[in-house]
């Protein structure tokens, strides 16, 4: 017979605590989230139109987690998995070199690091198409035990491999497979999941038709789920909007932040 | 089925059973299904002796007689509730929620469902003798929320700790792991003593992974899971609560297919019905005996923003009467009251 580990919620509290969760550089963006940043060990889904941020949040995560150990951070190493060849390594770059100069200031003294050995500590898959983004979940939990520093794994986006080629209940079962899986492997090695999705329109739903796609289900899927959003009248379009829609620590509020050359910063 | 052991018998030796085993009786059924006097003749035993051992079979193996007075001594030396500790959450369940039976709670997605569990966990374990297991299928029970949960409500540091101590948590992500896990209580050999609560959090998570498939094998596990989990409920008298969810479903509403052109279709509006839908299918629909809807009211009412109120109704129940099966809910820092 398996065995099971039966931990009471004193022991799941330190190892909660244990480590910090990922910053975002926008203190009201940690702060929504009810622990500072994301959780590891959580799954996070990021909802928004296009151009709401959802991909420039995930490469300030990715550059966000080598945040050294002395400035409380994780000092490791990120997994993004580009299924909609959204990510652009010119901009991640910027990202990086402004998050870590940031943290170079504050330390008041030069990291011991070049960006070559900084831009290595991202790994980058592209996963374009079902197959491709199938075999490489398949391989994950390998991936994971090859490069135990991972502290975080990017998916942007989740929906678009399931966008064709695969009639409904087939895609429900095979993601919910799937996370059970990412969860599992979160959960054992305390990495935070970044998922963004795309919206999508249902009509005449009652709380209003445009939605998260995937459905109902999935919507009950994610620990966390975050809407981007672009305030519809601002002076400055750089300006975000996220509102925590689901959470199992913090109550549902709304945080302003901006998308800046070097990142996610606070709004003014 | 259980096979032919000479222990069990008084007049079956070892080399009886061999015989029956070369003549392809090998389990208990084999035995009761074969004629006896061939029985007789395979086995040497007297006709009297074989009959023996037919009616042996079936008081070991039938399902035993109980007397109503003993049914109602058992059911009031025990207790029948297990009270929620939310005032008017137990006065629309009578009291609390039942006690060997199986609870549902459903509701759409962050509808507080996972929040009424932690607090329910805390609120049961409060009490010193009992335990909670909460087996968490999806990653989201937060250690860190029920702190806060109990630090906010003023509790001290080591009533926290033990409070926290007899809330037991258990990751399972796969279906047949829930069944394994569950076999395992059943059969003592996962023991948890002072059991009162099993919260499972939540099972579409681990069911929708066999959607799609051609088999039934889902369905299958399904059952059994519902078959060990009245077993344990009754065994060893704790509540089983189970969290479904709730999909929408939208009908355009075709009212009037025959209109008579009058109104033109810049007037007709559109009209939506949209319909909730319990999860996890025909089968599991009237496998638990309560049924309790939450959901999320408007922020919009309230002008106290630090608190959201939920909506309680119990849809279905075969174990309440009142007439009154709605309350709300306040889900604040605090946890939910």
């Amino acid at each position: 017979m398996k065995t099971f580990k039966i931990s009471n919620a004193t022991e799941l509290w330190q190892k909660e605590t244990s480590l910090p969760a990922v910053a975002s550089f926008s203190q009201s963006l940690d702060n929504i989230l009810g622990i500072n940043g994301f959780q590891l060990g959580s799954i996070i889904e990021l909802l928004g139109l296009p151009g709401a941020g959802k991909t420039q949040l995930c490469l300030q995560l990715c550059a966000s987690v080598q945040i050294p150990k002395e400035l409380g951070g994780l000092n490791a190493e990120a997994l993004y998995i580009d299924t909609n060849t959204n990510f652009t390594i010119s901009r991640f770059r910027e990202i990086l070199s402004a998050s870590l100069l940031r943290c170079q200031t504050i330390l008041g003294e030069p990291l011991q690091m070049t960006e070559n050995e900084a831009l290595s500590k991202l790994h980058y898959v592209n996963a374009f198409g079902l197959e491709k983004f199938c075999a490489f979940m398949y391989r994950l939990p390998k991936f994971i035990e090859a490069h135990p520093n991972v502290k975080l794994i990017a998916i942007d986006s989740i929906a678009y491999p399931f966008k064709d080629g695969i009639p409904t209940k087939q895609r429900t079962g095979l993601l919910f497979r799937q996370m059970a899986e990412l969860q599992r492997i979160a959960v054992q090695h305390q990495i935070a999941v970044v998922l963004s999705n795309e919206m999508s329109t249902r009509v005449g739903l009652s709380g209003g038709a445009v939605v998260g796609s995937l459905g109902d289900a999935w919507a009950h899927r994610c620990n966390v789920r975050l809407l981007l959003s672009t305030p519809q009248v601002t002076q400055d379009s750089t300006e975000r909007l996220a509102l925590l829609l689901k959470s199992n620590v913090a109550a549902s509020t709304v945080a302003r932040f901006k998308i800046t050359e070097e990142g996610i910063r606070d709004a003014e | 089925m259980q096979k032919l052991k000479a222990q069990n018998f008084n007049n079956l030796s070892e080399s009886i059973i061999r015989t029956l085993a070369q003549n392809r009786i090998v389990t208990i059924l084999d035995f009761l299904q074969e004629d006896v006097s061939k029985l007789t003749s395979l086995t040497k035993l007297s006709l009297h002796d074989v009959l023996t051992i037919r009616n042996e079979i079936f008081t070991t193996y039938s399902a035993p007689l109980i007397n109503g007075t003993a049914l109602l001594t058992k059911v009031y030396k025990s207790r029948s509730r297990i009270s929620s500790g939310i005032d008017s959450l137990d006065s629309i369940t009578n009291g609390g929620f039942p006690v060997r039976h199986i609870t549902e709670i459903c509701g759409l997605a962050d509808s507080g469902k996972s929040q009424l569990c932690f607090q329910l966990a805390i609120n049961v374990a409060k009490d010193d003798d009992s335990t909670v297991l909460y087996v968490d299928t999806k990653g989201d029970f937060s250690a860190v929320r029920v702190q806060k949960m109990l630090d906010a409500q003023g509790y001290s540091h080591k009533d926290m700790a033990s409070i926290m101590y007899r809330i037991r948590v258990v990751h399972i992500w796969t279906m047949a792991d829930l069944v394994d896990l569950f076999k395992g209580i059943k059969n003592k050999a996962l023991e948890i003593e002072n059991l009162a609560l099993v919260i499972v959090d939540s099972l579409p998570c681990l069911m929708f992974q066999h959607l799609g498939d051609d088999n039934k094998m889902g369905l299958s596990l399904l059952n059994i899971l519902v078959n060990y989990s009245r077993f344990i409920a009754n065994e060893f008298n704790v509540a089983i609560i189970y969290i479904n969810i709730q999909t929408r479903w939208i009908d355009s509403d075709i009212s009037d297919l025959e209109d008579d052109g009058e109104s033109t279709s810049a007037y007709k509006e559109a009209a939506y019905i949209e319909k909730k839908n319990r999860c996890l299918g025909k089968y599991w629909e009237s496998v638990p005996v309560l049924v309790l809807q939450l959901e999320k009211l408007d922020l919009s009412s309230k002008e106290n923003e630090t608190c959201t109120e939920l909506k309680a109704s119990i849809i279905t129940s075969n174990v309440t009467k009142s007439n009154n099966n709605q309350c709300v809910l306040n889900l604040s820092t605090m946890g939910i009251t």
